[in-house]
């Protein structure tokens, strides 16, 4: 036998071990993905006393007990559309501005602050009908004004539209002027509507009112 | 023997390994290598009198699971007990509990148990005014909830999975990054004031947003529509990008027909290379990936806005 020989034959073993070795993977890797069908092999405790299926029906209502009644508000700041709920059907959806995202930095490098739309649960906290709006600082120092010391200086109306409802700390649900830019993130956090559609939303929803923004 | 063949080594030599029979010595010692490598892959799973099943995993999830169920049960029978007792004492009742319940061979039941876990995971979650998520690969889709109800959902076009399965149990997103992750714009006014003081030219962006121009005017809250904006919105998100868990899961999520090049690397590496990493690494080595592919690049960017950092959730493994 000459060397070539031995050689091939190396080459051989050295080739039927890396694809036994790649077999060998596979297989594992497919029974590993596999072995989560496997894992929730559960044993029932034999000191619960209701049954499996007893315990899913009181879990389950639980879990609806807590879903809202009656009318909420759905607001999708990633597609800027709202949606008018109650119990569960959708009664009315449409067009809104959410905040930007853009970060403002006081000139005094002080603070600064973050225009998002907050997200999670909220409650209808005030309603109001004609509202003027007060000017917080950032308003002033986004326009490069001095921000003034007198409340009155501040206000300002007919810019929230007809209708806004207060959801905690400073922000609103409220109508806009301009209505070419619904749809579009636009605001400092507050959630814009036309002001027709608030007009039902605003009728409809009371204090206590939920509201959801995701 | 010839000069060529006294430059080998003796040890490859056809003669020598025929005369030595060191030949069935290296067969010996290759088969014993695929032995031990093929121990490594079916002796975990083979356990004398149960079947081919990954009993020494399944026994620590039955663990874990049984130990959330055993806390429901106790939050509902034995407040004061749980309350005392500390985390030790629950996993050694949870153990005995283990041991002593009876295995449920019934698929519909075991179905009805496991959603039961989800279930009380889930009301715990619904009890928070924050949403969640549902990752649930048996139907391949994301939801977004609150309260118990579906606020959004994605339909995934195809979820891979791998490794260890995940507990049932609630998660948190601990990160989530990204090759371009989107930046937010900047306004600083006093740089504004700065540089149209210095040049003639009219009021620029404040900053150069990372591959789209897009202007949007804004006011405040309505009261000046003369100056222009960029907003960071769902088109600024990525397509591409990983979500990794508190619980060691890594979700990268895709979107088909992006990035091709590097879904093909993803896949030569999904089938070949990480395979293999697996079966050279131990057990606890092997870390749970996952892979969502969206049809849509929307919703990658929907599902990167709506996850926000330490958002919790569940992922229901069918």
């Amino acid at each position: 036998m000459k060397i070539w020989k031995v050689m091939l034959v190396l080459t051989a073993v050295i080739y039927l071990v890396v694809l036994f070795i790649f077999v060998l993977a596979w297989i594992k890797d497919i029974r590993q993905v596999n072995s989560w069908n496997e894992v929730y092999a559960f044993r029932i405790d034999p000191k619960e006393k209701l049954t499996p299926e007893a315990k899913n029906a009181a879990l389950k209502k639980q879990v609806n007990d807590l879903r809202p009644k009656g009318v909420y508000i759905m607001v999708d700041s990633a597609e800027n559309r709202y949606y008018l709920k109650k119990d569960g059907e959708t009664i009315k959806e449409g067009l809104v501005s959410t905040g930007s995202g853009v970060v403002l930095v006081d000139p005094s490098g002080k603070r600064s602050w973050v225009f998002d739309t907050p997200k999670g649960e909220f409650f209808v906290k005030s309603k109001i009908q004609n509202p003027y709006w007060v000017k917080p600082d950032w308003a002033f120092i986004e326009e490069g004004e001095p921000v003034p010391k007198r409340m009155e200086d501040r206000v300002e109306g007919g810019v929230l539209g007809d209708y806004a409802l207060g959801f905690g700390n400073g922000y609103f649900l409220h109508g806009t002027l301009y209505t070419r830019l619904l749809g579009r993130n636009v605001t400092h956090g507050c959630v814009r509507f036309a002001d027709k559609d608030l007009e039902e939303i605003f009728k409809m929803s009371k204090i206590g009112t939920r509201i959801y923004i995701y | 023997m010839s000069k060529d063949q006294e430059k080998i080594p003796k040890m490859w030599t056809a003669k020598r390994i025929k005369e030595t029979g060191e030949g069935g010595a290296i067969s010996l010692m290759v088969f014993l290598l695929l032995l031990i490598l093929a121990a490594g892959v079916f002796g975990e799973n083979v356990q004398p009198g149960a079947k081919s099943v990954n009993k020494s995993v399944k026994q620590n999830k039955r663990t874990t699971a049984v130990d959330k169920n055993s806390q429901v049960v106790q939050k509902n029978n034995q407040p004061a007990v749980q309350k005392k007792s500390g985390p030790k004492s629950q996993e050694k009742t949870a153990q005995a509990k283990t041991e002593t319940g009876q295995p449920i061979k019934d698929k519909a039941k075991l179905q009805v148990v496991k959603e039961n876990i989800f279930l009380a995971e889930e009301l715990s979650l619904a009890k928070n005014p924050q949403y969640y998520f549902v990752l649930n690969l048996k139907e391949k889709k994301i939801e977004l909830r609150a309260r118990g109800m579906v606020l959004k959902s994605w339909a995934a076009r195809d979820i891979r999975y791998t490794g260890p399965a995940v507990p049932l149990k609630v998660t948190t997103l601990a990160q989530k990054t990204a090759l371009k992750p989107p930046k937010r714009l900047l306004i600083n006014p006093a740089e504004n004031q700065a540089q149209e003081s210095s040049t003639a030219k009219p009021q620029e962006k404040k900053e150069e947003k990372a591959g789209q121009e897009k202007t949007a005017a804004a006011s405040g809250s309505g009261s000046s529509d003369n100056f222009e904006v960029q907003a960071l919105e769902i088109t600024d998100m990525p397509t591409s990008y990983e979500l990794i868990m508190d619980n060691g899961l890594q979700v990268s999520i895709r979107t088909k027909g992006k990035e091709k090049s590097r879904q093909q690397r993803e896949l030569i590496s999904w089938y070949v290379l990480r395979p293999i990493k697996n079966l050279l690494s131990s057990k606890k080595e092997i870390k749970p990936k996952m892979i969502i592919y969206f049809e849509k690049e929307r919703d990658a960017q929907g599902l990167y806005w709506a996850f926000i950092d330490g958002l919790k959730g569940l992922i229901w493994l069918p």
